[in-house]
């Protein structure tokens, strides 16, 4: 194992280590019994295999969007735009999979994903142009872009799409909806868990492959790692960008299959409840490697479901400190292990 | 014109902080816990005064320990700001539902008091009679002065420019940003302040992306105070117009409106308006 792969396993564990500490430190502040807490948390996650799936539930977008975010971190481009971009993405998953609700499953399924990717990609494309052509750190960019894009969907879906007086898109029929969980295990009864989820470890797996393992990849990392060199080396860096920005943000899209083929059979405003930035912490926690993403992915959507399962003891908002805990503390203890141990 | 203030106050923020060469993209978590400090002290002391001394400090920590992160550990500064934007904010929706099992908002509080004598004045009396109103708009004149007329702000600007340059001529490179990080936090915690004592009561999502429009607003006045200004003024224009159209009901949606501020930012990066450019050393650590 080499020196830098230990680093990496050291800092992983002790930020998990370390979040898990403050957590304990924060309950006992609150005054709650840190013991209780997690004891209930773990009865309700593996005690019954409605928890487990729920869990697992939950983890499903994050494991896809975090993919998506690796994409553009391993090309060094910092894409905070991820919750304007599902966004966009998944309501164009669901017009179109209505639309095409007629077609049959086979026909209907694939063209609203593809459909949505597209709309997602093609938005990702806009903060990756603006800094190819402007040099404009794609930061602010994405940020504002939230903001638009949000405001947008906002308009287009109370105005034009929405059945009277809710936040929500007409139903899908249930003959291009995804297969649940339970229908082949049983024992996930009554869980939300979906096929999405076998879906998200395959693409998972995809982007593993597709990063380290092709030549595209390399040119992404490339760029990454030092921009200036890549295109010494004869890599085209701004199409490289643009590339990492469209099938990074365009993957994202894929979490409107979990939520409206899978769960409720439309989109709804705000069903995405900030799993953009949360995504973030997933794949800055697992090194942006695709594979490390469904570890952390599942342990946040342990939180997540777990933090729900304990709400009578502690307010479920905990989990979006843990969340800010999470990524500081990943980012402090990298540094830590980058000065003491791999010098 | 009174909407202009959280958004001056978080530009300035923003602006100290990036002229040093720290990019804080956490304005927005500094305004919502100096709001949520402001209610929470000013409910449990029963004293605004409190209230105001205990945002300021809670808000200026922070902006220790983001100084921490950024100066001294040399972490990514907008990774680093995503965090603390997240902490910040989840704290705040923690808090709320724990202290006050409600998930929306704080029982109502005092506000700040206000200059009595001047609030019979028609018209201006509001603006007028209000210290933190006042001053934001002798912030124009104050951060003008201390970024271009002080060796303080000489130093800070040069830090922010060529950090290099400066140590040689034996300027504490981090000492000024650390100078640049603790204003920025004062600033922003004025800025959540007015916005909790305004309101007279603290809700999730009070706050509404004004910090991202306050680094907006930085952006479009070209990290200049006065420039800075008029864009604040612009936005809490647009701001004005979209309460109004929500009241009127009229045909042009106020989604548009909403999302103004943010396309016109977009068009200047582009270069459509004028050429803007950051501090040289803007977000490098040193």
């Amino acid at each position: 194992m080499s020196k830098k792969i230990k680093a990496n396993i050291i800092s992983i564990s002790v930020s998990v280590l370390l979040t898990f500490l403050i957590t304990v430190l924060v309950l006992l502040i609150i005054g709650k019994n840190p013991a209780e807490v997690f004891i209930m948390m773990f009865e309700d996650v593996f005690g019954s295999g409605y928890g487990f799936g729920q869990t697992l539930f939950k983890a499903t977008p994050l494991i896809i969007c975090g993919c998506g975010l690796a994409i553009c971190f391993h090309a060094s481009l910092f894409n905070i735009g991820a919750e304007g971009q599902l966004n966009a993405g998944a309501f164009v998953t669901a017009l179109v999979a209505f639309a095409l609700s007629n077609a049959g499953f086979l026909i209907a399924v694939p063209a609203a994903l593809i459909c949505g990717f597209i709309v997602s990609g093609a938005l990702g494309l806009v903060p990756a142009v603006i800094k190819v052509k402007k040099g404009v750190s794609e930061v602010i960019t994405t940020i504002m872009m939230n903001f638009i894009i949000l405001a947008s969907i906002n308009f287009f879906l109370i105005d034009f799409f929405a059945v009277k007086s809710t936040v929500h898109t007409e139903k899908i029929p249930d003959g291009i909806m995804i297969s649940k969980m339970s229908d082949l295990l049983p024992g996930f009864q009554g869980s939300s868990l979906n096929l999405t989820f076998v879906f998200a470890i395959l693409m998972a797996v995809a982007t593993y492959f597709f990063i380290y393992k092709t030549k595209t990849g390399y040119k992404i990392r490339s760029v990454g790692f030092n921009e200036t060199a890549s295109r010494y080396m004869g890599i085209k860096t701004n199409r490289i960008v643009m590339l990492a920005f469209f099938i990074g943000s365009g993957l994202t899209s894929f979490v409107g299959m979990n939520f409206i083929m899978g769960y409720k059979g439309y989109y709804e405003f705000g069903f995405s409840n900030n799993l953009g930035f949360t995504a973030i912490a997933v794949a800055l926690l697992a090194k942006n490697n695709p594979i490390g993403i469904i570890f952390s992915a599942l342990l946040f959507g342990f939180l997540d479901y777990g933090g729900l399962a304990v709400n009578t003891l502690v307010p479920k908002e905990i989990m979006f400190v843990i969340q800010g805990i999470v990524i500081l503390t990943i980012l402090s203890v990298d540094k830590l292990v980058e000065k003491y141990y791999l010098k | 014109m009174r909407l202009f203030t959280p958004y001056y106050l978080g530009a300035n923020a923003a602006n100290f902080s990036e002229r040093s060469g720290v990019i804080n993209i956490a304005i927005e978590g500094f305004i919502i816990i100096s709001a949520l400090g402001y209610a929470l002290f000013t409910i449990f002391s029963g004293s605004a005064i409190v209230g105001l001394v205990m945002a300021v400090l809670i808000s200026v920590s922070f902006s220790l320990l983001f100084s921490l992160f950024v100066i001294k550990l040399k972490i990514n500064q907008i990774v680093a700001g995503v965090g603390f934007n997240l902490l910040m904010a989840g704290l705040a929706k923690f808090l709320i539902v724990f202290l006050f099992q409600s998930s929306s908002n704080t029982p109502r509080f005092n506000s700040l008091p206000n200059i009595f004598f001047l609030e019979s004045i028609p018209y201006l009396g509001k603006v007028l009679s209000d210290y933190i109103i006042l001053f934001s708009f002798a912030l124009v004149f104050i951060s003008n002065f201390v970024l271009f007329k002080t060796k303080f702000g000489l130093r800070l600007r040069s830090v922010g420019e060529n950090p290099e340059a400066g140590e040689s001529l034996g300027i504490k490179v981090r000492l000024y940003k650390l100078y640049g990080v603790i204003i920025c936090g004062f600033l922003a915690s004025l800025g959540g302040i007015w916005l909790a004592s305004n309101q007279n009561s603290f809700s999730d999502g009070m706050i509404a992306g004004r910090g991202y429009i306050a680094i907006a607003a930085m952006i479009i006045g070209k990290w200049k105070p006065v420039n800075i200004f008029i864009a604040c003024m612009m936005f809490a224009f647009f701001e004005a117009l979209e309460i109004s159209l929500q009241i009127s009901g009229t045909f042009i949606p106020s989604q548009i409106v909403q999302m103004l501020p943010y396309m016109i930012t977009l068009l200047v990066l582009i270069g459509f308006i004028g050429k803007t450019k950051p501090p040289a050393a803007d977000g490098i650590p040193y």
